[in-house]
């Protein structure tokens, strides 16, 4: 098992390798010169290029890309080109909002996701099950914004049951923080409910046909524990790895659903970053939720094993 | 006299004879056979035609100069002048809602061919080619881990927005998961005896790619494609959405609701009308892809 471990962490370092690769060509890529923009308006292309010297930009890509490499392994994800701050610092600040909102989605998908998928493979072919599958098409087709908008305006302008916008932090009491992140985290979890509630449907669907289950029906055991014990047990893998895969939707809807939210966390970050091309602030964030997003694979990878003791490495 | 050659007392109900053959059961072809069978398909081509006939025929659907700008008219609620609202400029929110749907349906339209068609050669290869592979499939893991809108996000931030790199950043965003199905059912498929038998009988091997592998990647390529459409609509909105897309002043759906945004607790009609095309759309496709999906590939729809 640890020799899996550790082998599994060495197959991620290529991936993680090229990743890094891709983000430091965009801000090799990246248009505009930043001796320049240090050298300011009155600097003659000597002046200039001394800075550029300086800087160490005028050496090959590979040795830059070398160094920032270093860089990187050190935490120093380097310094935003507008607000006179380090990218590490600026991240950190925004981290803890995106952190929750990630968080209170994923738990609330799951636990939304998983028994719809179960009670439709247990129905297949009924009206509950066609219901709760037309919302799976419909989950995957209205874009995050649009439920965003949409449960704002009906809950918190309309009946103004939550708050509108913004985000307490955690600090400031469980009740409110929770309050302010419920409809950000149903906006932005319906494609992922979607997409889990049919893998699990799928799955469940070949699982019920099994002997054991029609064992354990004849034996009488209760519905409920066949359906969320023996069952879903054995229909855990793909379930599993299809929430680890879907991170990436989440990541991605974060960004948007901040924005109408008015979430101060890193999406918003992000947006901010994009108008004003800091490109250093969003080569961090990108390589940041990258390098999240491969992690959680790994730990999906390991999260079989205790699942499903079948299978050992 | 009947066949049997007696006398039937007179009065006695005779059954009919019966056919020599039953006529077969004949599933009902054509058309209205085929939206029958398959009902989301039909249901979604049906709403996407209508957008691409909206799109087409924008200018002559009652439609004012989207992009004119009228300070005398702005944030005007929907009426029978402006049937959808005018936004802050005073914009007609029914033209450029109209309008947009030429943005929505050009992109979805363009990732999904260039990432099937790109996809399909990476995949073509990562499949045949032995020594490549290993590298194409890690390369390809690197740039699936970095989230697609991110990716997409990051690669607008390069260029200016306009719509061919909004395709382009999309594309390259959606290219990864085409190749990767690719290179499955290419490994699955050369497994299979006729492609040994293809082999033992000398065919080369541009020939077996082109005629025993290529047109059996085909029906999960055109499923996996509408997909990839529904997707980059959807992505295309969220760019242009939070600034790095298409530039304002063209009327697409993403670009009308960020305009909406400031405003949307009080002028929710600026934001609900391009949300509801867009949905209506993206919905369109999906059903289209699982239509296809069941028409295609009938052991996948049981399946899933």
């Amino acid at each position: 098992m640890l020799l899996y471990v550790l082998k599994r962490l060495l197959t991620t370092i290529p991936v993680m390798a090229i990743v890094a690769l891709f983000v430091f060509s965009l801000l090799y890529l990246a248009p505009g010169d930043p001796a320049a923009v240090i050298a300011g308006d009155q600097a003659t292309t000597a002046e200039i290029e001394k800075i550029r010297q300086s800087l160490g930009l005028d050496r090959p890509f590979i040795i830059r890309f070398a160094e920032w490499g270093v860089q990187i392994l050190h935490g120093d994800l380097g310094q935003s080109l507008f607000a006179n701050m380090p990218v590490r610092t600026m991240i950190s600040e925004r981290l803890e909002p995106t952190l929750s909102l990630l968080v209170v989605t994923l738990v609330l998908a799951i636990f939304i996701a998983v028994p719809m998928g179960v009670i439709a493979a247990w129905k297949a072919g009924t009206f509950v099950d066609r219901a709760i599958m037309a919302f799976g098409v419909f989950g995957f087709s209205v874009p995050v914004f649009v439920t965003a908008y949409l449960l704002a305006y009906v809950f918190a302008l309309r009946l103004d049951w939550l708050p509108v916008q913004g985000y307490t932090p955690i600090s400031g009491g469980l009740l409110p923080w929770f309050a302010n992140l419920v409809l950000p985290a149903i906006a932005l979890g319906c494609v992922y409910i979607a997409l889990i509630a049919r893998t699990t449907r799928a799955t469940m669907l070949e699982v019920l046909q099994q002997d054991y289950i029609r064992t354990a029906r004849a034996k009488g055991l209760a519905l409920p524990g066949i359906l969320f014990v023996h069952a879903l047990k054995n229909a855990a893998v793909p379930i599993v790895t299809v929430i680890g895969l879907g991170i990436a939707l989440l990541i991605g809807g974060a960004v948007v659903t901040e924005s109408v939210f008015a979430i101060p966390g890193l999406g918003r970050l992000t947006v901010d970053a994009i108008l004003r091309r800091d490109y250093p602030v969003i080569q961090g964030v990108v390589l940041l939720f990258s390098f999240v997003f491969v992690l959680v694979n790994l730990a999906v990878d390991l999260v079989y094993t205790l699942v499903d003791p079948r299978i050992r490495y | 006299m009947n066949a049997l050659n007696f006398e039937i007392p007179p009065g006695t109900a005779v059954a009919v004879a019966l056919p020599d053959v039953l006529p077969a059961v004949k599933p009902r072809r054509g058309f209205i056979g085929l939206i029958r069978r398959y009902p989301t398909l039909a249901f979604g081509s049906a709403i996407l035609l209508i957008m691409l006939f909206i799109a087409v025929f924008a200018p002559v659907l009652w439609t004012l100069d989207p992009t004119a700008i009228a300070t005398s008219r702005r944030t005007r609620e929907p009426s029978l002048l402006y049937w959808f609202g005018t936004d802050m400029l005073g914009r007609d929110i029914y033209s450029r809602v109209l309008y947009g749907a030429r943005v929505s349906l050009i992109v979805g339209f363009a990732v999904a061919t260039l990432a099937s068609v790109v996809g399909l050669a990476i995949g073509l290869i990562s499949g045949f080619v032995r020594m490549a592979d290993s590298v194409i499939m890690r390369t390809m893991d690197g740039v699936m881990s970095i989230p697609p809108i991110l990716l997409a996000v990051a690669l607008m931030a390069l260029t200016r927005g306009s719509i061919g790199n909004v395709i382009a950043a999309i594309t390259i965003a959606e290219i990864p998961r085409v190749a990767r199905l690719v290179r499955s059912v290419v490994l699955s498929l050369r497994e299979q005896p006729y492609v040994d038998a293809a082999i033992a009988a000398g065919t080369r091997t541009p020939q077996i790619i082109l005629k025993h592998i290529l047109p059996n990647t085909l029906a999960p390529l055109i499923v996996q494609a509408s997909y990839i459409c529904a997707s980059a609509m959807i992505t295309e909105a969220i760019l242009s959405f939070i600034g790095a897309g298409i530039p304002p002043a063209t009327p697409s759906w993403g670009n009308i609701m960020a305009e909406g945004r400031a405003l949307w607790q009080v002028k929710f009609y600026i934001v609900l009308f391009p949300a509801v095309f867009l949905s209506l759309t993206v919905l369109a496709v999906n059903l289209l892809g699982d239509g296809l999906r069941d028409m295609l590939d009938p052991r996948m729809a049981k399946s899933v």
